[in-house]
């Protein structure tokens, strides 16, 4: 294994929560509670969970997008959480981010040739004509058409808008890359098409991608190793090809089971490996136990008191106390 | 055997500011009894407009019918009267949208606005109707639905108001069960349940659901039949397990095999190039000439139609010439 | 892989152009323009085409319109000419309104911005401060202004700016509120723009519609309280306007209709031509217009 690009440790986030009453003490909502992991150059981790599992906000905190509470984020060996405001926006030259919604992650009213070119003007880097070569180059590189550079983002579908995405953050050569459901929002046809063009911009440019989805399915496509989130922390986490295949944690189970597959035939009359109720619990109130106590059919009453550790097997993580 | 629901060559325009467009272009479609039929598609394809049209809602103007014939149990809906409509909407036919916030009105509690569907087509007293609500609730799985019932929209969870949704809509035990995009906005495990609680009503109250999906792990689970639908038309139409184990159309194809799947970790994904053209720029050949790897001049002038060339109907020239 | 017609335009729709478009197909809102265009360049070269002061006494006073050809629209009590007094007037008249909307603008779109994109704690002052001013009686307090710094154009028109511009600093902090939480502002923030850069270049021109329509509505109020000020007879005594004149003959309204009413006319139908392209201001921003 290579050296970690990115190193998370103990990352907490916490948001604050109107008072319930005027000069009381503010309650807080940890929405991601001592989240750890490592992501290896030229490596793909993704983050997987349902809404409200704070995998978004730690993608987020991790590159300082938002504020996190405690914890530190080493990028080659730098806590960006440690950065003064001027030296964090210098780093950001090493990092892009794709965002889910292609409809609102462009500024309607600038042309997508100039969305492309500001972390250039930004970062002050090259002159003007070299910018502009470096966005055309980028333009083909992503499969848009040099005709459209003078276009508005309105004009373009949205499998294009998440192309021009993608070109802005690549214009500074990054080193990471964070996709936060970049393909979620859009037609599986299209989907594919994404999925395919960020799978060989990684190989070719040596990228690294913190890769947050809820879709297993494209989770398994694009990354190496996965890390399984669920109310704030991390219950699950190994290579891609053993989590899918030997999941331990219920929850990971749970998900897997869920996930629609062409195998599964109502004609057949399928049954679900394992199926779980409810919804998770309310991040303001955590249980005091294993946060999937609640809704786990393996569940004990060690579950619900004690809050499992995370067990370390080689590189497969679980914080379960009935592994299996 | 008469189906319950026969579409024939259904047409529907819609006027824009590009002149009128064909939405639905010579459609037709028919759901037996008890059964569920799929409807899949990208966006744009007219899978939902279909639903509308079947509902009698299609926003008019600028949508119009402009031809063809739609019949429930025999009664033709083009040409019903506004009154006639209503009064088979809820009782008959019931439609799940894709949003349940929005679809729930925020001012009542949800038992109300299950009682009030159910004192619309039945003769019950408020009392009976709120008791009934409360049975359905329990029946759709909400747990202590007594006290669920006083709650408004905005303090359930997506799946539980979705659940309210079902419930709503079950409520005058409606022959034919519209979802549209059911679960698009929940997660995959409230999603499983969603699918696992669609099953289950269609078991218990014998009523037929079209589902309207772009997902064909969806169709897997949760179909009998499927439609294909692209750009307004119908390209293939058969048995589930045909469909999703013999795909004909080139199209039908591409949307198996784009999908990343929970089972298997490919590098490549197959794509299917391009997108779904704009309606107001169909031509007369076929609408998926440009993105389709067989298409010959022919594809281009003449539009196929739904035919059987020996596996089940498809609307291809290529596979009605053999070329495939 | 293409042998159908592809079905991409090449040509850049800049949503200002998008918004010109539809602006140009509202009948009312076009000809509120044209109408707008003519008073100011009615206005504009009505010095040119008049020699001669507006103040100056003519002619015999309270000449009813319609008498004398060399003044069409009659006398005032003092014998001047209205006319003059119309065509001198409006410069005035329309200059009060646009400075008046420009300090508006220049405070509330501040004020609203910063309250709108910080938050916390200086949006908690800055909307203290807001209200305040919000819940003072718009025109005693213009009134106040006015006497204590005596009544000269900038006066009037700097209070009425102080007067009015609340209400865009709240439209402009709710628009800030929207759109900063939109993915394209944390896009900016993620290549590493500094905070006056997002203010300035990236939230302000996406929340320019609003601010636009509200603009052109505020320079149609602040000419009515040019008017109603000088009503009062707290307008500039050295300057001609429309609402001097109005002001001027109003305790003589009984005997001679024509002194107050033709201002009056002028004034009505300037706020009018503005509003009318306000409306359609606001009908060519609105998206869902669009596809019509």
């Amino acid at each position: 294994m290579t050296a970690p690009l990115l190193e998370v440790r103990d990352l907490t986030v916490r948001f604050a929560l109107p008072r319930p009453r005027p000069f009381g003490p503010r309650p807080y909502l940890e929405a991601v509670r001592s989240v750890s992991f490592t992501l290896a150059k030229g490596r793909a981790l993704g983050i997987v969970g349902e809404s409200g599992s704070g995998k978004t906000t730690t993608a987020m905190s991790a590159i300082r997008l938002a504020p996190a509470a405690s914890g530190q984020v080493l990028m080659n060996g730098t806590d960006l959480l440690a950065l003064d405001e001027d030296a964090m926006r210098r780093q950001r030259k090493d990092i892009g981010l794709i965002f889910q919604d292609p409809y609102s992650s462009l500024n309607p009213r600038a042309r997508v040739a100039d969305i492309v070119r500001e972390p250039l003007d930004l970062m002050n880097i090259g002159t003007p004509a070299t910018r502009m070569d470096r966005v055309r180059t980028l333009f083909t590189r992503v499969g848009l058409r040099e005709d459209q550079l003078n276009l508005f983002p309105h004009q373009f579908s949205g499998g294009q808008r998440q192309r021009i995405s993608i070109a802005r953050a690549l214009t500074t050569n990054p080193q990471l890359l964070v996709c936060d459901e970049p393909v979620s929002a859009l037609d599986v046809a299209i989907q594919a098409q994404i999925l395919n063009l960020l799978g060989h911009l990684k190989t070719e440019l040596g990228l690294s991608y913190l890769f947050i989805s809820h879709d297993l399915g494209v989770v398994r496509h694009v990354c190496d190793d996965v890390a399984v989130m669920y109310l704030g922390k991390i219950v699950e986490s190994a290579p891609v090809e053993r989590l899918f295949t030997q999941p331990q944690h219920p929850y990971t189970q749970a998900l897997l089971s869920a996930a629609p597959s062409l195998k599964r035939r109502k004609s057949q009359g399928y049954a679900r490996a394992m199926q779980i109720t409810g919804d998770p619990p309310s991040p303001i109130n955590p249980p005091q136990g294993c946060a999937f106590a609640g809704r786990c059919p393996k569940a004990q009453s060690r579950c619900r008191s004690e809050r499992p550790e995370m067990k370390v097997a080689g590189d497969h993580k679980i914080a379960c106390h009935f592994p299996a | 055997m008469t189906a319950l629901l026969d579409i024939s060559d259904l047409h529907v325009t819609f006027n824009t500011r590009h002149g009128r467009v064909t939405a639905l272009d010579s459609v037709s479609l028919h759901v037996n009894a008890g059964e569920t039929l799929g409807v899949v598609g990208e966006s744009g394809c007219g899978k939902s407009i279909t639903a509308l049209s079947v509902m009698g809602l299609i926003p008019a103007p600028p949508g119009k019918i402009a031809g063809g014939s739609i019949k429930l149990n025999g009664e033709e809906l083009t040409t019903a009267s506004p009154a006639r409509l209503r009064a088979l909407r809820g009782a008959e036919a019931a439609m799940i949208f894709q949003e349940p916030m929005t679809s729930l009105n925020p001012v009542f509690t949800v038992g109300e606005q299950i009682a009030e569907a159910i004192m619309l087509h039945q003769k019950a007293s408020h009392d009976q109707a709120f008791k009934q609500a409360i049975a359905l609730l329990d029946r759709v799985g909400i747990p202590s639905p007594d006290t669920r019932a006083r709650d408004y929209p905005h303090q359930l969870s997506g799946g539980m108001r979705q659940r309210v949704m079902i419930a709503m809509a079950v409520s005058c035990r409606p022959k034919l069960l519209i979802a549209d995009e059911p679960t698009t906005a929940l997660d995959v495990t409230v999603q499983a349940q969603i699918f696992d609680l669609l099953n289950e009503i269609q078991r218990d109250f014998g009523a037929a659901i079209i589902l309207i999906t772009h997902d064909m792990g969806a169709i897997a689970e949760m179909a009998d039949r499927v439609a294909v639908m692209y750009a307004g038309r119908v390209i293939e139409s058969a048995r589930a397990d045909d469909v999703l184990d013999h795909p004909q159309h080139p199209y039908a194809h591409g949307l198996i095999d784009c999908i990343p799947n929970v089972g298997k970790g490919d590098t490549s994904l197959k794509e299917i190039p391009g997108v779904v053209p704009p309606l107001h720029l169909l031509g007369d050949g076929c609408a998926f000439a440009a993105r389709c790897a067989h298409a010959d001049a022919r594809c281009t002038r003449e539009k196929p139609v739904l035919t059987d060339h020996g596996h089940h109907p498809v609307a291809c020239h290529a596979i009605e010439e053999a070329r495939l | 892989m293409t042998n159908q017609p592809m079905t991409e335009t090449y040509i850049a729709q800049s949503p200002s152009r998008e918004a010109w478009r539809m602006f140009r197909r509202n009948l009312p809102a076009v000809f509120g323009l044209g109408l707008l265009i003519a008073i100011i360049v009615i206005t504009l070269y009505g010095a040119f085409l008049y020699q001669g002061d507006p103040f100056d006494i003519v002619w015999a006073p309270h000449e009813p319109p319609g008498v004398t050809p060399e003044f069409p629209l009659g006398t005032d009590y003092l014998g001047r000419d209205i006319v003059a007094g119309l065509l001198m007037g409006g410069g005035p008249t329309l200059a009060v309104g646009a400075v008046a909307a420009l300090i508006t603008m220049v405070i509330g779109i501040s004020l609203g911005a910063l309250s709108g994109y910080y938050g916390g704690w200086v949006d908690n002052l800055l909307m203290r401060i807001t209200e305040f001013f919000q819940v003072l009686p718009a025109l005693l307090f213009a009134m106040v202004l006015v006497t204590l710094f005596s009544p000269s154009l900038w006066t009037i028109a700097i209070a009425i700016g102080v007067v009015s511009w609340p209400q865009t600093a709240r439209l402009t902090r709710a628009e800030f509120l929207k759109i900063k939480e939109l993915e394209y502002v944390t896009a900016a923030r993620a290549i590493g723009a500094r905070n006056r850069r997002i203010i300035w270049k990236v939230i302000l021109p996406n929340a320019a519609p609003p601010l636009i329509v509200s603009a052109t509505l505020t320079i149609g109020v602040a000419i009515l309280f040019e008017a109603g000020l000088s009503f009062l007879g707290l307008g500039d005594p050295n300057v001609m306007s429309w609402g001097l004149m109005i002001g001027a003959n109003r305790d003589y309204i009984l005997d001679a209709w024509w002194p107050v009413t033709f201002p009056g006319l002028a004034i009505f139908l300037t706020v009018f031509a503005v509003s009318l392209v306000g409306d359609g201001l606001n009908d060519a921003f609105n998206p869902k217009l669009r596809e019509r």
